[in-house]
C-alpha cells in the first residue's frame, strides 16, 4: 500500500519549550519524510516527545528550528488536511454523536445537509449506526472512541494522526478496535489513507503501521526508522513479530 | 455484579448446560459488544481456546469480570465454556472474519433469538407508535426478570439494542422505540 508520492517531510526539525527553569528540548534533529498511503506508527517512551510530533504535523506548533514541508510547502499555519483522534476521545457531552460528529464539518463551513449526510456516512463506517442520538455519557469507552474516530474521518482528511487512540481503554476494547481500524483503513470508500499513530506500546505499533519510527527519549530523537514487512493480520505468536518486538526494545532502550 | 464469588462459579463444574439458557437464567451480563468482540478476536489470535483463569490473568482482569465478558460472549452464541475453558464457536469464527457493519447483523440476529429480547420486541409491538418511555421499559424488565437490576439490564438492552439497530433511544425524550428504519 505505501510508497505513494511525499506527503510530508520533517527537515532537521528541533523543538523546544521555554519553561521557568529554563529551556527544554524536547525533539531533536528529526529528519523523515512520510509517503501518501503509509500507516506509520511513532513509538517510544513517555517524555520521548511523541505527541509534539503529531501538534506539528497539525500546524499547531511551529519548530524552532527545521521546517516542516506539507506537500512541499513549508507549513505555515493549521493544517487543514489533517485530522486528530485523541486518547481521551475530547467529545463534547452535551452533543449527540452524531451532532459530535458534525463538529468538524462545521468547523470547516459545510453546509447542514452535506454535513449530516457526511457524518451519516462515517457513522456507518465506523459501525456506529443506532447510536446517533446517543450521548457520549451513554456509550462505553469503545463507542465512545468510535465517534472520535467518526469525527476525524468525516472531514476526509489527508493524513489522520491518533494519538495513543486505544490506551485509555481495556484490554479487550482495544483488541477490537484496533481489528476494526485496519477494517476502516483498507476500505476502498474511504479516502482518508496516510495513518501517523503515536503509542507507547511496541506490539500496538507492529500490528497497525507499515512502518515504525522509534524515537528515543531527552531529548526525542529517530533511534530507527522500519518497515514492517508482515500480512494483515498478524499474529502476535507469529516468529518474525517477536523479531520486530525485540528490535524495536532494543532501539529505546 | 451479579457473581460476588466469581471464583465458585459453574466454570469449573460442568460445560454440558445449553449456553443460552444458562447465560440468560443470570439476566443479562452488564458488558458492552466491544470487549464482547475483543475476546473472540483474542481467542482467535490463541487458536480458538484458552483457559479462563490463564485468560483473566493476561488480560489483568478481575476473574469476576472476565467470566462477564465471556458470558455475554457466550449468550450471544460466540463461544462456549467447556470444563474451565473458553472455546470459539464457528459464529464467533465467522463474526472475526467478517467486516464491521456484517458483524452487527450477525449479533442482531443472534439478539432475536433471545427471550428478553423477543419479550421486548414484542412489548414495542403492542405498544402506540411502537414506542414506550424509559419508565414503562423499565416496569416491563422488572416484570421479566425480578431478580435482576431493571436499570442495569436497560442499559444492556439498549447498547446491544443501538448496536445491532434493532431498539433506538431517545436519552432526552427518555423514548424507546423499535428501530424499524435501518436497511437490513
Amino acid at each position: 500500500m505505501p510508497n505513494g508520492p511525499t506527503l510530508f517531510q520533517f527537515e532537521h526539525v528541533t523543538q523546544k519549550f521555554t519553561l521557568p527553569q529554563g529551556d527544554v528540548t524536547v525533539l531533536r534533529d528529526i529528519h523523515f519524510e512520510a509517503k501518501e498511503g503509509e500507516f506509520i506508527a511513532i513509538v517510544g517512551p513517555s517524555g520521548a516527545g511523541k505527541s509534539t510530533m503529531l501538534r506539528l504535523i497539525n500546524g499547531l506548533l511551529k519548530p524552532t528550528e527545521g521546517r516542516i514541508l506539507y506537500k512541499g510547502q513549508p507549513l505555515k499555519d493549521i493544517n487543514l488536511e489533517a485530522a486528530m483522534v485523541f486518547q481521551n476521545f475530547a467529545l463534547l457531552p452535551w452533543l449527540t454523536v452524531a451532532q459530535n460528529v458534525e463538529l468538524g464539518l462545521e468547523a470547516r463551513g459545510v453546509e447542514p445537509h452535506a454535513r449530516r449526510k457526511k457524518a451519516a456516512f462515517y457513522i456507518d463506517k465506523v459501525g456506529l449506526d443506532g447510536y446517533e442520538e446517543a450521548y457520549p455519557r451513554e456509550l462505553s469507552g469503545g463507542m465512545k472512541q468510535r465517534v472520535g474516530l467518526a469525527r476525524a474521518l468525516a472531514v476526509e482528511p489527508e493524513v489522520l494522526l491518533m494519538d495513543e487512540p486505544f490506551s485509555a481503554l481495556d484490554a479487550l476494547t482495544s483488541i477490537n478496535l484496533r481489528d476494526e481500524l485496519i477494517d476502516i483503513w483498507s476500505d476502498r470508500d474511504i479516502p482518508v489513507n496516510t495513518v501517523v499513530m503515536v503509542t507507547h506500546m511496541i506490539e500496538e505499533a507492529i500490528e497497525l503501521a507499515d512502518r515504525v519510527l522509534v524515537l528515543s527519549s531527552r531529548p526525542g530523537h529517530i533511534a530507527g526508522d522500519l518497515k514492517i514487512e508482515l500480512p494483515r493480520p498478524r499474529d502476535k505468536r507469529d516468529r518474525q513479530f517477536t523479531e520486530y518486538v525485540d528490535r524495536i526494545f532494543s532501539l529505546i532502550a | 455484579m451479579d457473581h460476588p464469588d466469581g471464583a465458585n462459579s459453574n466454570s469449573n463444574t460442568s460445560g454440558a448446560q445449553p449456553p443460552a439458557s444458562t447465560a440468560e437464567a443470570h439476566g443479562l451480563p452488564q458488558i458492552g459488544i466491544s470487549e464482547i468482540l475483543g475476546l473472540v478476536e483474542l481467542l482467535k489470535s490463541k487458536g480458538g481456546r484458552e483457559d479462563i483463569y490463564k485468560l483473566a490473568a493476561e488480560l489483568k482482569m478481575e476473574f469476576g469480570d472476565t467470566l462477564t465478558v465471556i458470558r455475554g460472549a457466550e449468550l450471544l452464541g460466540l463461544v462456549h465454556t467447556p470444563g474451565g475453558d473458553v472455546v470459539i464457536e464457528a459464529l464467533g469464527e465467522k463474526v472475526s472474519r467478517s467486516r464491521i457493519n456484517d458483524r452487527k447483523k450477525i449479533i442482531c440476529e443472534q439478539l432475536k433469538k433471545i427471550s428478553l429480547f423477543q419479550s421486548v420486541t414484542h412489548f414495542l409491538h403492542d405498544m402506540d407508535e411502537q414506542r414506550a418511555t424509559r419508565d414503562q421499559l423499565l416496569e416491563k424488565l422488572a416484570e421479566l426478570l425480578p431478580n435482576e437490576n431493571a436499570e442495569q439490564t436497560f442499559q444492556t438492552v439498549v447498547n446491544w439494542g443501538r448496536y445491532a439497530e434493532l431498539f433506538g433511544y431517545n436519552g432526552d425524550s427518555e423514548s424507546f422505540y423499535l428501530d424499524t428504519e435501518s436497511g437490513k
